[in-house]
């Protein structure tokens, strides 16, 4: 699974951060450090000790992936006890940011689950530790240290506050039983509704899956480097994203319910596409199509595939707590996340793209990650690396949600 | 501590309305544009007022009110139709006014759920419809879900309202049909006339009642509209959670002025319930 801070979430957290960050007069950006830099010291510091994980507890194979191989290797290796609690982001930022207010230098989490404007709310307003990525070796050795997803976070720079884990990557998915073609770009897209109309259709924004649909689409018509620093203003981004909107506006009478109507959300559109309603499926787990092949849900002829001009990626990545009662313990902890063996292992029990650069990796443990069967109907880690392409600022995706609701639905 | 005692037992109830009280009143100073954290000091009515001028909100209002009335007014009418029915049945009444219930047990997300599997357009019925060669292919079944004109909200409404209604006026309309009512045969109206002019003008506060505690619901409900709503217009609890969630900590007020609304008429829908129920008690007192 692919992170999805719904949207609530994120609104709560910045308004906890917001308030946190009025209470303390945005505190101390940088909060003092007095653990040792040498990662065996830290290993000394942590062992027997317990680490917290917060995150989003929704997903079942990653919490058993986290309680079992994770925890037990830790064990073994370390003597660290992995305590993985499942929390929502708002509630977890709201949790710090009231630690915060309350002036606790001492708290319960230690490792978060964080990505986007959560990151960038908690980072502004100092509730989370660091910069710590540059003391762990495996980060160091494996993680390709000039890759836009390890400096930036949405476009909103790392500085070493958090380290990535997993990626995500935006899929189409087809029944190839089905379909002969798969619409590879905008304009085979719009061939493809012609050809099946009624029988398409896309998540309304602000639906996760939807909107990083539309800013795909937007990407492939009108390119994807101008938005990368384009300033958050709703015109500028009204007329750069013109032809695209126009382009969805051309779709719609091909559309499902003739694009008055939209499914509210993936998991709709994924129920429209079991049942055969719709023709394609979208996902922000590139190997949606194997679990859901799985479990039945798919066809056994579903395929994933990918634009010409690429998909939208994105990063989970995992922070400390400004106040992190084992600060040691958690750098040992995200730096044995960042094995080969645990990532190799996450990529197989999660279905999730490693982070780890294959250029810097041995032969051997190159073989680990080739030896994962990834599963039926998915593509291979280096299609999708090929035509991954970086997320919008954080700041822009609201405003372009407005505008497809102003300019697309119904038109 | 004789005299100390209800006041303790009030506690956990008195806590509960402070609480809830105090939140109304957040929701609505915040819905007047004052939220400091936010940069927003002004007070101003310009949110109310974009409920009414701002076409998507005026839209989402408009719907709301639609659906509202709409469902409640159907299920008031078929829903005292099916309880004349029921209380005129001759046997097994006792078992029909118990299986009227299961509905109302119901969830109302697992009857919005049903209706999806029943009348989408690859649904239950569609696909019946098809095997019995009536449709060619799931386009000609029509589209009676996420419409905007709230097709789908309306069924989910009625399904759920219809035997609520009959339900709930059952208790009034049975005391007055097997009172007043059967009186009235007796000195030889016929039972039309008797249901006509005994029976239902008697059981009209119930019924009123029954009609407002479904407007006030459909016009508040969230999880119907976001499962079987179109995308443009939302209903008004949709679009209050949309703009409440907003990453823009700025369009709040727009939430909490809905949620302001929503709060002024389901008020004034309370105030009208209380005064019908005063009536339905005077009617009670006649009947006995």
């Amino acid at each position: 699974m692919s992170i999805r801070f719904p949207r609530v979430l994120t609104a709560a957290a910045l308004s906890a951060a917001l308030l946190a960050g009025c209470g303390s007069a945005a505190a101390d950006p940088t909060p003092e450090q007095t653990l040792p830099t040498d990662f065996d010291s830290l290993v000394e510091l942590a062992r027997g000790t317990t680490v917290t994980f917060y995150g989003w507890g929704g997903d079942d194979a990653r919490n058993q992936f986290l309680q079992t191989t994770v925890a037990d290797t830790l064990k073994e290796k370390y003597d660290i006890t992995l305590e993985v609690v499942g929390m929502d982001i708002d509630a977890i930022l709201a949790k710090l940011s009231g630690e915060k207010g309350a002036g606790q230098t001492t708290g319960t989490i230690d490792m978060i689950w964080i990505n986007g404007e959560n990151f960038y709310s908690c980072k502004e307003n100092g509730l989370l530790y660091g910069p710590f990525t540059q003391d762990l070796p495996n980060f160091n050795a494996y993680v390709d240290q000039e890759d836009t997803e390890t400096l930036t976070d949405f476009c909103y720079p790392i500085e070493g506050y958090e380290a990535p884990y997993a990626k995500a990557q935006l899929v189409l998915i087809r029944d190839s039983a089905a379909t002969p073609e798969a619409p590879t770009s905008t304009e085979e897209l719009l061939e493809f509704v012609q050809k099946y109309p009624g029988k398409v259709t896309y998540p309304a924004p602000p639906d996760f899956t939807g909107s990083a649909f539309v800013r795909n689409v937007v990407y492939d018509i009108c390119g994807w480097e101008q938005f990368q620093d384009m300033e958050a203003d709703k015109e500028t981004l009204r007329a750069a994203v013109a032809p695209a909107m126009e382009y969805l506006r051309e779709l719609n009478p091909y559309l499902w319910n003739g694009g008055e109507t939209f499914p509210a959300s993936s998991t709709q559109l994924t129920n429209l596409f079991a049942d055969g309603e719709v023709l394609l499926d979208i996902s922000y787990s590139p190997y949606s199509p194997a679990v859901n092949i799985e479990k039945g849900i798919y066809p056994d002829t579903a395929q994933a595939f990918l634009w010409d001009n690429g998909t939208i990626g994105n990063t989970n990545y995992i922070a400390i707590a400004y106040n992190a009662p084992n600060k040691a313990g958690a750098m040992v902890v995200i730096n044995e996340l960042l094995s080969p063996e645990l990532q190799a292992a996450q990529y197989e029990a999660q279905k999730v793209l490693p982070v780890l650069d294959e250029e810097k990796l041995s032969a051997e443990e190159q073989a680990l990650f080739d030896a994962v069967d990834i599963g039926e109907g998915t593509l291979p880690q280096d299609a999708l690396l090929e035509r991954r392409l970086p997320e919008m600022p954080a700041a822009l995706v609201p405003l372009l949600e407005e505008i497809w609701t102003e300019e697309v639905v119904g038109q | 501590m004789k005299r100390l005692a209800p006041l303790l037992l009030l506690l956990p109830f008195l806590a509960l309305m402070g609480l809830l009280l105090w939140a109304m009143g957040c929701a609505l100073v915040q819905s007047l544009g004052y939220i400091p954290a936010f940069g927003l000091t002004e007070l101003t009515l310009d949110y109310y007022q974009a409920l009414f001028t701002d076409g998507t909100l005026t839209a989402s209002l408009m719907l709301s009110l639609k659906v509202a009335f709409l469902s409640a007014l159907s299920s008031t009418v078929l829903g005292t139709a099916l309880c004349a029915a029921l209380l005129a049945l001759r046997r097994g009444r006792r078992g029909a006014l118990l299986l009227v219930r299961l509905p109302i047990l119901v969830p109302h997300t697992v009857t919005a759920l049903f209706l999806i599997v029943l009348l989408s357009q690859s649904g239950l019925v569609a696909r019946a419809l098809y095997a019995g060669g009536l449709i060619d292919g799931q386009e000609d079944f029509p589209s009676l879900l996420f419409s905007s004109g709230g097709m789908g909200m309306l069924l989910a409404y009625l399904w759920k309202e219809i035997p609520f209604v009959a339900y709930f006026v059952a208790a009034l309309m049975g005391s007055v049909r097997d009172t007043l009512g059967e009186a009235a045969c007796n000195l030889g109206a016929s039972p039309v006339r008797a249901f006509f002019h005994i029976t239902l003008p008697l059981s009209l506060p119930a019924i009123g009642s029954a009609f407002l505690i479904i407007f006030a619901y459909a016009f508040g409900s969230y999880e119907v509209p976001l499962l079987l709503g179109s995308t443009l217009p939302k209903a008004l609890p949709v679009q209050a959670y949309l703009e409440y969630t907003h990453p823009d900590l700025r369009h709040r007020p727009y939430a909490m002025a809905m949620n302001g609304f929503i709060l002024l008429v389901s008020l004034l829908l309370a105030l009208v319930y209380a005064w019908l129920l005063r009536r339905k008690l005077n009617a009670g007192r006649v009947v006995q």
